[in-house]
């Protein structure tokens, strides 16, 4: 299933767990190593200050409100124990079991039912000493999956049934069968403490910062608005930190945030790839390390709502895609941190393997755009537009405010459209009116947006779907807010959803993927490449996980003494 | 004086309560206070009627502002639909935060607006009236943004490199150094920089004010008069002009000072400065009527207050006003 991203909400389904290589360079996009991995000894002690720039609006991480993908990064990853992380396993990302659970989880097809036993280790326990438990499963999965405010139900909601058969052993009975399974448990929400939370009023408890942990670090203090801080946790079973403390504190103007940077106010940035951040990297940084990784879990794309004029026109749709150079559109977002090709899938680059190149095919060609609106009855005007039936070629075009990349964005295509005869007037909407009302309503024409992806699977089937088509009738629920509705696609994006042979999923989602571009039912863009910035004061495997964010070994980085 | 205090506060309820109505209304018919739980791939038309009901929506506009009010009297805020936190701590939080700005603001801003104005007037068109001339016109072209980021380089960043010290002079990431808190050095290191942001648009415009005040009053006739009579000028313009040309000042002061309260957005989002106008932002973007409603009735309540505090400075600072 793929997530909105935008502003503070949407990507905590970027920490669900993903599988692809991570080009990683230091000062230089275009190096494929893996990771930057220092040889010298990590000093113990030190307090490391990193900026962020978002803020988490709570930290009830499974509540719609735990959306954040900075909270995620900051502290779930750092306290909430998981079933599986995603690890660098010989240069490809990994879903990987860790040492809560003692070996691999048994899975079984029974009558038609996906049955997965997991066995727990017995090292685990929460930062008061409590082993984590069978009942810690059982009570993390019944409260997702019968909760109202909750971020996303998505896999838990097959959970027929979850036992605990005994303090180490769990089994849970899935209505259908799961091929991302090993997200349960893992990096979307991972593991909370029954013996903590059970009967109580759980939002209350976590939502402001709590005080247990099953990870390497536990929360210290979060002065709302100003920093979150953390400190390693005594009991945690596993490698302890090297740092005596990590302090977050919340940047929120990228200028000031690299000013900061610059001058040793914080030492790690990790900015969104927006222009302003982008320009200072062009500037320089001194005394600094950088890792650029165009292979992330995301996907920005013209998304186009295939039920409105004139986008209801196959014809049109195929138009608009030969209309623009998409390629020198991501030159010009992110040339300077080497990407300059378009994505040619909407299945993100941490799952390429599952995408084809199909897209390729819509280059700038302006005979090709003639040729298609002339076959479709269309005609030029005096003006230029196109027109048909009295009706010009002109849409909305909207994505969300206050975001420069995008507005530059909006403005080039913009420009390229009106070249080959489309008029487009610009939208800009807050984040939560876009999507949680324009969007699943169906009220606009082409949106700029990303999507963040799950993993180790794709899952278009959640976007592109027939029957995901918001309507009156299913109160607008559903995510296929491009109103896509291809013959013969939603077989294949079920089979991509339930094929348990990983070959057979890739050949499938493979010819998913060639149907999608042919009924040009969106254009996808660009891949937000993730930019990660630190000083040469910080010690360690400093890198990037696409999953589960810049801070994934947090423990294991240290500060020059 | 404490009947009159007693009087201005009773005049306010009323115009409190219906701003708070109108407010209220406003909000609830442009926003929708469940949002969250329509947008999305969760979409639970069940969860949906739960809320209806827990919230009361189902209920007329009137009858739900009454039940609002009663509850907002009681200290009861509601539950922002953002954070799903209390939203009386988190109002109160961005409200000490601003105010620390707003008040350190205001008086550092008045006392150069006074200063520069007088001057500007004693002095009409030398060298120092066309400085400042040129000055406040300047310090009200320049948009707060360019001006703090500018201050950052120049005043922090700049001077750690070029002098090679171990920190910069002066902080621009929030009020306090992580770990530390109280007034203290820290706290003016970081408070100067926004300040001084905050000030200089401020300095521009109120100190052309005070100069148009002074100037008007000292070519009145009892100035005219009294240095007629050969009362020295210092005495003149400082016992007589001056006090007489603040009241036009006061009157900016306490509508500028009120407005300042959602209007730091950009110098709190530069500074990271956790105040009124970054919750106001933020709860805007995601639609937290549940914030937006008591935010706007708390401004409301400053500038009424901080009116009250213009009505009582005209007091002081001019002897009919008391009288009458």
């Amino acid at each position: 299933m793929l997530k909105t991203r935008f502003g503070r909400i949407g990507g905590a389904l970027a920490l669900a767990l993903s599988a692809s290589l991570i080009a990683v360079g230091c000062g230089d996009s275009k190096d494929d190593a893996a990771t930057t991995t220092t040889a010298v000894e990590i000093p113990k002690g030190g307090t490391l200050v990193i900026g962020a720039e978002q803020e988490p609006d709570c930290v009830d991480w499974i509540a719609s409100c735990a959306g954040s993908s900075w909270g995620s990064w900051m502290l779930k990853v750092q306290t909430i124990p998981q079933a599986f992380s995603v690890r660098d396993v010989s240069g490809t990302w990994t879903p990987q079991k860790t040492e809560v659970l003692a070996g691999d989880p048994e899975v079984e097809q029974v009558g038609g039912k996906q049955v997965i036993t997991y066995k727990l280790g017995t090292k685990a326990v929460w930062s008061d000493g409590v082993a984590i438990t069978a009942k810690d499963f059982v009570y993390t999965a019944e409260t997702i999956r019968d909760g109202d405010d909750i971020y996303d139900k998505t896999g838990y909601d097959k959970i027929e049934k979850i036992e605990a058969k005994d303090d180490t052993t769990v089994v849970a009975t899935l209505s259908t069968t799961y091929p991302d399974w090993r997200g349960l448990f893992s990096g979307g929400y991972g593991i909370l403490p029954a013996h903590l939370l059970e009967g109580k009023d759980r939002s209350a408890i976590m939502k402001d910062g709590y005080d247990f942990s099953g990870g390497p670090w536990k929360l210290e203090k979060w002065d709302k608005g100003v920093s979150i801080t953390l400190v390693p946790n005594d009991k945690y079973w596993g490698a302890k930190p090297n740092l005596d403390k990590v302090i977050f504190q919340f940047t929120t103007d990228t200028a000031a945030a690299f000013q900061a940077f610059k001058s040793d106010q914080v030492s790690v940035l990790y900015p969104q790839p927006q222009l302003d951040a982008i320009d200072q990297i062009k500037a320089g940084l001194p005394n600094a390390q950088s890792s650029y990784s165009p292979r992330s879990g995301n996907v920005e794309a013209l998304w186009i709502n295939n039920e409105a004029f004139p986008f209801d026109s196959l014809a049109v749709r195929q138009a608009v895609g030969f209309s623009i150079d998409r390629d020198a559109v991501v030159k010009r977002l992110f040339g300077a941190v080497g990407v300059d090709k378009a994505v040619q899938s909407f299945n993100p680059p941490i799952v390429s393997a599952f995408a084809g190149e199909d897209f390729s095919k819509y280059t700038l060609n302006l005979d090709k755009v003639n040729e298609l609106m002339t076959g479709d009855g269309w005609a030029k005007g005096s003006d230029g537009v196109w027109a048909k039936d009295g009706k010009k070629a002109e849409f909305a075009f909207s994505t969300t405010a206050n975001n420069k990349r995008r507005e530059l964005t909006q403005e080039v295509v913009q420009s390229q459209l009106k070249d080959a005869g489309f008029l487009t007037v610009i939208e800009r909407k807050p984040a939560g009116e876009l999507f949680g009302q324009i969007l699943p309503d169906g009220k606009y024409a082409m949106a700029l947006y990303a999507q963040v992806a799950t993993f180790p699977s794709p899952s278009l089937s959640s976007i592109f779907l027939s029957t995901n088509i918001p309507t009156e009738a299913n109160a607008f629920s559903g995510q296929n807010w491009t109103r896509t509705n291809v013959d013969g696609l939603d077989k294949l994006l079920k089979q991509v959803d339930t094929e348990l042979d990983e070959a057979k999923r890739i050949e499938v989602s493979k010819e998913a993927d060639k149907l999608i571009a042919e009924s040009a039912t969106s254009l996808p863009l660009d891949p937000l490449p993730n930019i990660l910035l630190w000083s040469n004061s910080v010690l360690g495997p400093v890198s990037d996980n696409p999953v589960e964010g810049p801070f994934w070994n947090l423990s294991a980085w240290g500060l020059k003494q | 004086m404490f009947s009159y205090v007693g009087r201005r506060i009773v005049y306010s309820i009323p115009v409190l309560l219906v701003s708070s109505f109108i407010l209220f209304w406003a909000v609830r018919v442009t926003f929708d206070p469940l949002l969250k739980f329509r947008g999305g791939g969760n979409r639970d038309p069940l969860a949906i009627q739960r809320q209806i009901e827990r919230l009361g929506l189902d209920k007329s506009i009137p009858r739900q502002y009454w039940i609002w009010i009663n509850d907002f009297f009681r200290g009861d805020w509601g539950v922002s639909s953002r954070t799903n936190g209390d939203v009386f701590p988190m109002i109160w939080r961005a409200l000490g935060v601003t105010l620390q700005m707003i008040v350190i603001g205001v008086v550092v801003s008045a006392l150069f607006s006074v200063a520069i104005g007088v001057y500007s007037a004693v002095r009409q068109y030398s060298i120092g009236d066309y400085f400042f001339t040129g000055f406040s016109y300047l310090g009200v072209a320049m948009p707060p943004f360019w001006f703090g980021l500018i201050a950052i380089q120049f005043l922090a960043v700049w001077p750690k490199e070029r002098f090679d010290l171990d920190e910069t002079p002066f902080f621009f990431i929030g009020l306090h150094s992580p770990g530390m808190s109280g007034f203290n050095m820290d706290y003016l290191r970081h408070l100067f920089l926004p300040v001084l942001t905050l000030t200089v648009q401020i300095v521009g415009s109120w100190s052309r004010y005070q100069r148009a005040a002074m100037l008007d009053v000292l070519s009145s006739d009892y100035v005219r008069t009294a240095r007629a009579k050969g009362i020295p000028r210092n005495r003149v313009i400082f016992k007589h002009a001056f006090r007489n040309a603040l009241g036009p000042l006061v009157t900016v002061i306490s509508v500028d000072a009120a407005l300042l309260m959602g209007g730091l957005i950009i110098t709190e989002k530069i500074f990271s400065i956790p105040g009124m106008g970054r919750l106001f932002f933020d709860s805007l973007l995601a639609g937290d009527v549940f914030v937006l409603v008591p935010w706007m009735i708390v401004t409301a309540a400053v500038v009424i207050v901080f009116n009250l505090i213009a009505d009582l400075l005209y007091g002081v600072i001019d002897p009919r006003v008391r009288v009458s």
